[in-house]
């Protein structure tokens, strides 16, 4: 491949494959790599490929390999999507919490209790903040 | 699976379920064996589908151990396949059912005067 940068790419997915695959079809892999290259394929495109051909290899059952390697592969796999999500999901209140609280609705602050109809709070009254004050509904 | 499918379930489609890529590339082994670079340039050529090769290899593999094409003794890096007879009558099988679910199609556009 005339393109270093582009060989150690297709190189480097080509490792993610089983050694059986890579024993029998890595060099042809390389030198078709090449071909596509010179015809003018983007590098990137047929790093994906292999990529996502690297993934179904291990992925697909074979008589051979046991049927735990798969489920661990899956397993694996699905745990890392979990983490991923995970910390979607834990950054989006942090980023919430992180805005003006002017946001925040009065009676889902803490220390302001649901407000009761007739009742006028006194304006000099110590302000405690008392977490459990606030209401029962969720906010 | 490969002997069933050759012996016990003749006339069987058995290139429904293994997808498009491997569909073309037993059509384009039928007119020759080839290798990978030659069946991609074929495969474009023939139907104007660009498989990338990690899809290619995929089809290839699966074919194989289908025993539906066999590899031929490696051209210097290169790893040709042809085509096997059991290969070539599941690809009849399946171009028929093509043919007949196409005929069964341009009818229905016909009748329904779309």
């Amino acid at each position: 491949m005339d393109d270093p940068r582009a060989a150690r790419l297709v190189q480097t997915v080509l490792r993610c494959y089983p050694a059986r695959w890579r024993r029998r079809h890595g060099d042809e892999a390389v030198e078709l790599a090449a071909l596509l290259v010179k015809d003018g394929t983007p590098a990137g495109s047929i790093a994906w490929s292999y990529l996502a051909g690297a993934a179904r290899e291990w992925l697909t059952p074979r008589p051979g390999r046991r049927l735990s390697t798969v489920a661990c592969a899956l397993l694996v796999a699905a745990c890392s999507l979990g983490v991923s999500a995970g910390l979607l999901a834990s950054a989006g209140p942090a980023r919430a919490a992180s805005t003006s609280p002017a946001h925040v609705p009065a009676h889902c602050r803490p220390g302001s209790p649901a407000p009761v109809p007739g009742v006028i709070p006194a304006m000099a009254h110590p302000q405690v903040v008392i977490w459990k004050a606030g209401h029962g509904r969720s906010c | 699976m490969a002997v069933g499918r050759r012996d016990g379930r003749a006339g069987q489609d058995v290139l429904r379920r293994v997808g498009e890529a491997s569909v073309l590339v037993l059509i384009s082994l039928a007119g020759g064996p080839k290798h990978g670079y030659a069946l991609i340039q074929d495969i474009k050529e023939l139907a104007g589908v660009e498989l990338g090769p990690g899809t290619l290899y995929g089809a290839l593999d699966r074919l194989e151990r289908l025993g539906l094409i066999e590899p031929l003794p490696a051209d210097d890096r290169r790893h040709p396949y042809r085509i096997t007879a059991p290969g070539a009558a599941a690809l009849r099988v399946h171009l028929e059912s093509l043919e007949r679910v196409s005929a069964a199609g341009r009818l229905r556009l016909q009748l329904g005067g779309i």
